[in-house]
């Protein structure tokens, strides 16, 4: 054990106690069937999750993702393989935290050094876990090491606000006329009360109670859904040069709040109202007019209101979605993210 | 059976981690085993949070039972063994110098094909990966396995391989995307990297240490390289990738590591000559900079015997720049005899420049004058010099017909005042006023332009042209003012400067000597057709308040001789030299020093010829400096009068300071650095009236810069201090006007603008119907 895991024992203990939820320290949450699917077609052998849907490229978020599926498979071997690539490829900057882009056909292959906070804290969130749930103090000390870093390099504070920002450079009011602007999928809920326990030195319980709060409150068109960028310089509302739009960012917020514990039905339920269609399938919504830009029906996108039924409402979830089958990478990780919770938390969904 | 052979060489390459070495070594080559301490103890000390339980000094065994057991340590040799079966000569290499450091009494095995283990094939599969570089897989083997096999114990080698090998990964990664931190943090936590085996990496940690300041850590980085690997390649490539990152003091210092052949040849050699070349180099960019007389004379050694132009280029610059014009000369014919290129085209013009050959410089420069902008200024300045020879010469039709499209395509003011002075020694006044006029168009706060302009106009009978001129630069330019005066009025007036200073060159002395010579007569000067429809018509000379001229002229009347009446209309000038428009910068202030030369011709005469080349004046003395500071100023190149200021303001006499500091004010203000005029006004104590010219020249500019900027309360500051010190200026009340007007001070701009209407300027009423748009505009627009 660190010394600074000891040190954080008891306070964190009391922290811990404050939020609404801890994550449990069993892993398992994922059946291996499931998992060994999903890895032989995103994990290349070289540890790289690799995102399909994007011209095969690789980044943090999806690193993250994978070592945090890997933890809830319960598949160590897996969970190093991921490790390994995470670390000697990505967390190369100065300031420790993730490059974010990865790309094969590129020499250098990181082909943008900026870090995605997203990437970080799901990297430093899988990594407290399984440090914790395998007792490894080296993993535990990484973790500490990139959330510590998150907290000193892209953490601001603006009206009261304790903010994730998007990326340590690039979103602040100095780099953006409409800056601060922040991604409100970034708010991985359930990492923080991890977070606070190996990174004590940041305030993670007001980063996710500002966030919380900015999500009920700033929910735009008559769908009342989040935008995927939204700009803080005055009131709330969508960022300049994003699509105006709920788009595929935001459609992980409901996730990353029913993972997290949230319990409030209310906004649950309207947010798996705005981006549910009569056919089922999730939308892409323009945040000016509330149209629909585009219906996805892929299972993952799909199992999002569906496990937010079940949990507010009691509806089992379909069979179709109840079962896991890879489709591309990134609603195949939402969807086995969708899973896990449910088989954890909520069985009688399944 | 080559193994033995090179194990053997393998181990007597290998030697301690760098940064181990340099907590333990003094002597240097000290048997490799004495330098090994346990991985731990190796970490930089800046790097290390808590202090691993380092060894003492003296016994870098201590707290390491296995190296206290006998001669064969229980050392886990399966790595080894492995890479020898696949006959993987440099990971056995390095395998060999890793398990040497961490146990100083092991000793390979003779023969490592002996005795390997009874088979294990997974483990074999492991370390197969690991030899493939497929390092994710190796941890999964091993976790896969652990998992299947819980009794399993993972040999301590294979893991303590591969964390090294994913962090010479992260290091290599690091260090290619620049992140220098990272690549000193990896490699301070893994000494076991840094060996002559893995001298990449130490290049790579070398090269972090240098480019984050920290040069005597760098300087050890490759010292280490240099006192202890052997590889030749390496060691050359090693000084190679020094010289890139560190200054030569440091290199210096390294190049002492320097190994001879037993001929005496040195293996550094090239190195020595690139760094001979560096120096030389940079001493073409700074004349201040001493370059060792060795370092020269290598370069020249290296010129005659490589004959290569970039070598004579180095030499043509570094004495440019010294101002050993004919050994700069040399070097560059020589250069441009290999190579005709731009930049020996250029330095060979500038040394003909420097030695009053401009005909020559423009007829080399010519064909480069569109390269660059500086090969442009080069040129430029080579016509202007051979304009500029006084008394003119005769200069070829082709080459004048040439000259001008270039001057106009760049709108060099300069070149268009030589042009102008050239016709009016040619008494082809006519279109010597044209170029005057055009020179001012370019730029307004020419005065030589504006006194050349001036006196052009008297010598055409002008009068109007001359008040209108005198009006404008009253206050600002003396020798402007005094136009016209008697001899007996100037000699009341007698400059204090004089002494100092060329001969002035008034209206008289140009009618003495047009008497005493034959005027040339010659018809190509005519700024041509070309010329004016490079310029926009209308918006353009309206809005420039000395265009006012029907300028453009049909490319046929190009001939014209000496003698031309007066104009038949009364010139225009009086009106539009009034400010025609608040946007409209005044004139920058200049004024001149009583009994000033007519500045550009005087770069044609002998004393002040020494500044016409482009040299830097800081080897100058200072009072030396001082002069040539006022020949630039002459010149109309304040940027370079500047430095040369600079330099006379090091001068122990407090009266060359003085008016060094006067002048160096003069000339920020000319460039359009007014800030730095005022911090070169107080860089020494002037006289009263200097001290008030300067402030008020500051002051107005500051206001115009105000102004233009929108800061009209600045404006409106500046404009209240000049006016404490000065006669208000009918052009700057109107500036003050608009500025209460865009302040929405109506009053106060009323006032004014009724002041400025009641001395006769049009500007007045023009403000005052501004004011009451501005005021009601509804009830103008209805």
């Amino acid at each position: 054990m660190s010394p600074r895991t000891a040190v954080c024992r008891l306070a964190c203990t009391a922290l811990a106690l404050l939020f609404l939820f801890a994550p449990a320290k069993a892993a398992g949450m994922i059946r291996a069937a499931d998992w060994d699917a999903y890895k032989a077609k995103f994990v290349d052998p070289s540890g790289r999750v690799v995102d399909d849907g994007n011209g095969g490229i690789s980044h943090s978020e999806g690193q993250g993702y994978g070592l945090l599926l890997a933890f809830l498979a319960d598949n160590r071997a897996d969970f190093e393989q991921i490790w390994s690539f995470t670390r000697t490829e990505l967390l190369l900057r100065d300031d420790g935290l993730a490059a974010w882009k990865w790309d094969p056909n590129a020499q250098p292959r990181v082909t943008d050094l900026n870090n995605a906070s997203d990437g970080d804290i799901l990297i430093a969130y899988a990594l407290a876990r399984a440090g914790t749930a395998w007792d490894r103090d080296d993993l535990t000390q990484a973790a500490s090491t990139i959330a510590d870093a998150v907290g000193k390099e892209a953490v601001a504070e603006q009206q009261g606000r304790k903010l994730l920002m998007p990326a340590a450079a690039g979103f602040g009011p100095g780099d953006r006329k409409d800056g601060p602007v922040v991604n409100l999928s970034y708010l991985v809920f359930e990492a923080f009360p991890e977070l606070a326990r190996v990174a004590p030195d940041t305030d993670w319980k007001r980063i996710a109670d500002d966030g919380r709060a900015l999500i009920e409150r700033a929910r735009f068109s008559p769908r009342k859904l989040p935008p995927d960028w939204l700009s803080l310089k005055t009131r709330p509302r969508p960022a300049d040069g994003f699509a105006e739009e709920f788009g595929y960012n935001a459609l992980r917020i409901p996730l990353y709040l029913v993972r997290a514990g949230t319990e409030d039905p209310a906004l649950l339920t309207a947010l798996a109202a705005g981006m549910q269609g009569s056919d089922g399938n999730v939308h892409i919504v323009d945040l000016d007019t509330g149209a629909d830009k585009a219906a996805l029906a892929e299972a993952g996108y799909r199992a999002i209101p569906a496990l937010i039924a079940c949990v507010v409402d009691g509806k089992k979830m379909p069979a179709d979605l109840a079962a896991f089958q890879p489709s591309v990478y990134y609603p195949s990780t939402l969807h086995l993210l969708a899973l896990a919770f449910a088989a954890e938390k909520h069985p009688e969904c399944l | 059976m080559r193994l033995p052979t090179l194990l053997l060489a393998g181990a007597t390459a290998i030697t301690a981690g760098f940064l181990g070495y340099k907590q333990f070594v003094e002597p240097r080559h000290q048997p490799a085993d004495g330098l090994l301490s346990t991985a731990p103890t190796l970490r930089a000390p800046e790097v290390v949070q808590a202090p691993a339980p380092a060894p003492a000094q003296t016994s870098p065994d201590a707290g390491k039972p296995a190296a206290a057991r006998p001669a064969r340590p229980d050392v886990d040799e399966s790595a080894l063994r492995y890479f020898a079966r696949q006959g993987d000569k440099r990971r056995l290499e390095i395998e060999i110098a890793r398990l040497r450091a961490l146990y100083p009494g092991w000793e390979p095995p003779a023969n490592p094909l002996e005795g390997t283990s009874a088979g294990d094939p997974q483990l074999d599969r492991m370390w197969s990966l690991y030899a493939e570089g497929k390092l994710a897989e190796v941890r999964k083997a091993i976790a896969d396995r652990q998992a299947a096999e819980p009794a399993w114990v993972v040999p301590e080698d294979l893991l303590q391989r591969l964390a090294l090998a994913e962090s010479r990964e992260q290091l290599v990664n690091a260090s290619n995307l620049k992140q220098y931190e990272t690549v000193i943090r990896v490699g301070s936590a893994n000494p076991s990297l840094l060996t002559c085996s893995e001298v990449d990496v130490l290049w790579r940690v070398a090269d972090a240490f240098a480019r984050t300041d920290r040069q005597q850590r760098a300087v050890d980085a490759y010292r280490y390289v240099l006192a202890n690997c052997d590889n030749p390649a390496e060691r050359l490539a090693s000084m190679q990738k020094a010289l890139d990152v560190l200054p030569r003091p440091a290199l210096d210092a390294l190049i002492k590591e320097e190994r001879k052949a037993p001929d005496g040849a040195g293996e550094f050699a090239p190195v020595r000559d690139e760094m001979a070349r560096r120096a030389v180099a940079a001493g073409d960019k700074d004349a201040e900079l001493t370059v060792a007389p060795a370092d020269v004379a290598t370069v020249e050694r290296l010129a005659d015997a490589e004959n290569k132009a970039s070598d004579a280029l180095l030499l043509g610059w570094y004495h440019l720049l010294r101002n050993n014009i004919p050994e700069a000369e040399k070097w560059f014919r020589r250069a441009r005899g290999i190579e005709e290129s731009a930049s020996a085209s250029q330095g060979l013009g500038l040394t003909l420049i420097a030695q009053n050959k401009p005909a020559d410089a423009e007829a080399i420069l010519y064909k480069w004058k569109d390269g660059s902008d500086e090969q442009r200024a080069t040129y430029l300045a080579a016509a202007a010099n051979l304009l500029a020879i006084d008394p003119p010469v005769d200069i070829a039709p082709d080459v004048l017909q040439r000259i001008v499209p270039t001057v106009v395509a760049a709108k060099d003011a300069a070149s268009a005042q030589q042009l102008g002075w050239y016709a009016y020694l040619l008494n082809q006044f006519d279109t010597a006023a044209r170029w005057f006029r055009q020179a001012l168009e370019w730029k307004p706060d020419d005065e030589p332009s504006a006194y050349g302009l001036a006196i052009t106009a008297e010598r055409l009978g002008d009068r109007a042209t001359v008040a209108a001129i005198q009006r404008r630069w009253a206050g600002k330019s003396t020798r402007i003012a005094i136009l016209g005066e008697t001899r007996e009025e100037r000699a009341r007036r007698v400059p204090r400067r004089q002494a100092q200073r060329p001969a002035p060159l008034l209206p008289e002395a140009l009618q003495e000597e047009e008497g005493g010579g034959t005027p040339i007569e010659r018809n190509v000067l005519q700024p041509t057709a070309e010329r004016f429809d490079l310029e926009p018509s209308g918006p353009t000379t309206q809005a420039l308040p000395y265009a006012t001229e029907p300028l453009p002229q049909p490319a046929g009347a190009a001939v014209e001789r000496a003698v031309r009446p007066l104009p038949e209309e009364p010139s225009r000038l009086a009106e539009a030299a009034e400010p025609r428009s608040f946007a409209e910068p005044a004139p920058v202030a200049e004024p001149a020093p009583v009994g000033e030369a007519p500045r550009q011709r005087a770069a044609g005469r002998g004393s002040t010829r020494g500044c016409t080349a482009t040299l830097n004046a800081d080897n100058l003395a200072p009072r030396a400096a001082l002069n040539r500071g006022w020949c630039l100023m002459d010149l109309n190149r304040p940027l370079e009068a500047i430095a040369s200021f600079e330099s006379a303001l090091r001068s122990g006499s407090a009266a060359v300071r003085t008016d060094a500091a006067y002048g160096q004010s003069l000339a920020y203000l000319r460039a359009g650095l007014t800030d730095q005029a005022a911090v070169a006004a107080a860089k020494a104590p002037l006289t009263r009236p200097k001290s008030v010219e300067l402030e008020v020249s500051i002051m107005e500019s500051r206001a115009t810069n105000a102004f233009e900027a929108g800061r009209y309360v600045e404006a409106l500051l500046a404009l209240d201090q000049r006016d404490s010190v000065a006669p208000q200026r009918v052009d700057l009340m109107v500036l003050r006007g608009y500025a209460y007007l865009n302040l929405s001070r109506w009053g106060e701009a009323e006032q004014v603008f009724r002041a400025v209407a009641a001395t006769g300027s049009k500007e007045g009423p023009r403000g005052l119907a501004n004011l009451r748009v501005a005021r009601h505009p509804r009830t103008v627009n209805n």
